[in-house]
């Protein structure tokens, strides 16, 4: 039992949803004090001896990202990192710590890279205006892609263009997604439209996301603007909305990745939820009387894209480029996508996942068709300042 | 030294007590110290946060918040009626009607808390999940409409902070109980009082320092938790707690959290000050009259 993804008593996904029942506790935990329950048994030190630059990098390497988001084998290990280490020698310490953007980083990136300090991991997985913001700060490594042989040249065309990383050194795609409609169909019938999601028929059995991309963005959508062009006036447009909404007491929580739990219990019914975990985390365990559905909406959904990025000071950050590169090779990834239905950003994994399961290369979740990237939005990129001003006026409006 | 100290007798008690001056300096002194240097800072957290004496931040954040401060007493009280409710008849029953089993029942008081307060309170919403054990059953039996739910409401939130602080306010009154001679209560039936004004007149005054004591320690907490509204409220229930937490750790607005936590530290002082004057020193304190 080497295998640091087998030898630390993490949860898989779906253990980890039966262990919390209808609890949340670890999202919960995860979000307040990262680490407490997934990273019960950390090992020391960042998990063995910087590597040096110059040789192979070996050792481990410790990675920080979202529930949901790797391949996980009925005994609970993780069988792509299985993979990466038999072929690399490198050990992964795999935790599944990241409940919210802001929460991570105030929780483990923020004090220590202020101080100069390293933050004990050396790969975490952000989303875009995260990344953004790190790299305005000057907190990221830049991602060393000279000697790298899949990644970005397997990287889908669609990321290459992204302003604020020309050079695809700062952040590598690990997954996007779609923000839309989870609904049991059971009790609710077919839904398509956002309006579900502001719809005093689902009050008390709703619940949108604690991230301002995803809640103002949907509020925007259902408003008739345009996320990906968002000014303060449409900005201010969509916290009315959702005032209006809270007022109604229209939704019951508005939570991470923790919705996953109450749409299990069947407390809830509807939910703004991330495409992926509707089909990779609440289908295989729904019961008899469940049939949980995602759907992006016919006026749209927000579209968000994770990276894996280096923080500054990272231990091994030459074993967590390896990972990288390992990762774009097109059949890793699919073996990753098969099971995580999110959008795949590595060129050629759709003709892998068909060896896996034609079915899945069909899956629009995973290989959106372009009609579905057409309303599938950004959301739009402003000046840190403002940012942070949106940040603070988001959380006043969800009573934070 | 030891001759040195002879001679200032005095300087034997200082020095005895300078640990616990040293660490309350370290380790509460300066971070207060700090964060109250904090909350008076402007910035963001791209830009960085500067010293600007901002005074202003607390009237701001006063009346931007006062309904989540509304919130906090408001269930932290309602939480202490609710556990001196439970809590009295408990702590009379255990020290009046224990006899050989009193160590069990204080051990069975105590012993849901030997688990971790977050999955205490994560246990109520698989109790009262819409559909769950409780309210699913009562709902199959036509007692309940089936809309009706608990969780999400302020119900939920007050139900989940009475149970965690429950032994709180019982153990403080256990204490006050089971110091009462039963001479005395002897002498108050001996002398024509019926149970309730046995109770009323004689029973419940000689408890107070217990009451007292249970009450404040019931409701300082309580008025600053955030975990039972984060867990079983709605996003109209969240507690001043929340917002501090969520300020700190959430929106890394540190200057707002920082205002909010002193607000809160001040109001439940003047508070606590107060409830000391109207209830007098000596039975916060424990003391007893002659």
């Amino acid at each position: 039992m080497t295998t640091t993804s087998r030898s630390i008593p993490q949860l898989g996904r779906r253990a980890f949803l039966r262990a919390t029942a209808a609890g949340g506790a670890a999202t919960f935990l995860a979000a307040t004090r990262p680490g407490t329950i997934l990273a019960a048994a950390r090992p020391g030190a960042a998990a063995g001896a910087p590597a040096p630059a110059q040789d192979a990098p070996s050792g481990s390497f410790r990675m920080a990202t979202w529930i949901g988001y790797i391949d996980v084998s009925d005994e609970m290990t993780y069988p792509s990192l299985d993979r990466f280490r038999d072929e690399t020698g490198i050990e992964v310490d795999y935790q599944e710590v990241v409940e919210g953007n802001e929460e991570f980083f105030a929780s483990d990136l923020r004090g220590p890279l202020e101080a100069g300090l390293e933050t004990g991991w050396d790969v975490c997985v952000l989303t875009d205006w995260m990344v953004q913001r790190l790299s305005v700060l000057g907190w990221l490594e830049s991602i060393d892609t000279s000697a790298m042989t899949s990644y970005p040249a397997n990287l889908e065309d669609s990321y290459r263009t992204r302003a604020w990383d020309p050079e695809n050194t700062i952040a590598a795609p690990w997954q996007s997604g779609m923000t839309g409609l989870g609904y049991d169909a059971a009790v609710t019938g077919e839904l398509s439209s956002v309006g579900e999601l502001f719809s005093d028929r689902w009050a008390g059995r709703l619940t949108w996301l604690s991230e301002l991309n995803e809640s103002a963005g949907m509020a925007a959508i259902y408003n008739g603007d345009d996320p990906s062009t968002l000014d303060q006036a449409g900005f201010d447009a969509a916290l009315a909305t959702l005032t209006a909404a809270l007022d109604a007491g229209i939704p019951r929580r508005i939570a991470g990745n923790s919705y996953i739990e109450d749409m299990t219990t069947g407390d809830v019914v509807v939910a703004m939820a991330w495409s992926g975990d509707v089909l990779g985390l609440l289908v295989p365990d729904q019961r008899p009387d469940q049939d949980f559905r995602f759907t992006l909406p016919v006026e749209g959904g927000m579209l968000f894209t994770d990276n894996m990025v280096i923080p500054r000071g990272a231990q091994n950050k030459a074993a967590a480029e390896r990972f990288i590169d390992w990762y774009y090779i097109p059949a890793n990834a699919a073996q990753v996508e098969a099971y995580v239905n999110y959008v795949c950003p590595v060129k050629g994994a759709g003709e892998e996942i068909r060896k896996i399961d034609p079915a899945l290369a069909e899956n629009v979740l995973i290989f959106p068709t372009e009609e579905m990237r057409a309303r599938s939005y950004d959301f739009v990129s402003v000046e840190p300042d403002v940012r942070a001003a949106w940040e603070a006026a988001f959380a006043e409006t969800i009573g934070l | 030294m030891f001759a040195w100290l002879r001679r200032h007798p005095s300087a034997t008690a200082y020095l005895l007590l300078a640990p616990g001056i040293l660490y309350l300096a370290l380790f509460y002194v300066w971070p207060t110290v700090g964060m109250f240097l904090v909350s008076l800072e402007t910035g963001t957290i791209q830009t960085g946060y500067t010293q600007s004496w901002n005074f202003g931040v607390y009237p701001q954040v006063l009346g931007e918040y006062w309904g989540d401060f509304l919130n906090s007493i408001l269930y932290g009280g309602a939480a202490t009626l609710a556990t001196f409710a439970i809590g009295f008849p408990l702590a009379w029953f255990v020290a009046f009607r224990g006899g050989r089993y009193k160590t069990l029942l204080l051990f069975l008081i105590i012993a849901p808390f030997f688990t971790s307060f977050i999955l205490r309170t994560i246990s109520w919403k698989i109790i009262l999940a819409d559909n769950g054990f409780l309210l699913g059953t009562l709902k199959d039996l036509g007692l309940l409409p089936d809309e009706t739910r608990i969780l999400a409401t302020p119900v939920a939130v007050i139900a989940g902070i009475t149970y965690n602080f429950l032994p709180f306010m019982t153990l403080p009154l256990y204490v006050a109980l089971e110091k009462i001679p039963p001479s005395v209560l002897e002498a108050a039936q001996d002398l024509y009082a019926d149970p309730l004004s046995r109770l009323r007149r004689v029973t419940l005054p000689l408890a107070m320092p217990g009451v007292i004591a249970g009450s404040l320690l019931t409701f300082i907490p309580a008025v600053g938790d955030f975990v039972n509204a984060e867990l079983l409220g709605n996003p109209r229930t969240t507690m001043i707690g929340n917002v501090i937490q969520a300020r700190f750790l959430k929106v890394s607005d540190y200057p707002t959290g920082a205002a909010l936590a002193f607000i809160l530290m001040a109001a439940i002082l003047t508070g606590v000050l107060v409830y000391a004057r109207l209830a007098g020193t000596e039975e916060l304190y424990g003391a007893r009259a002659g």
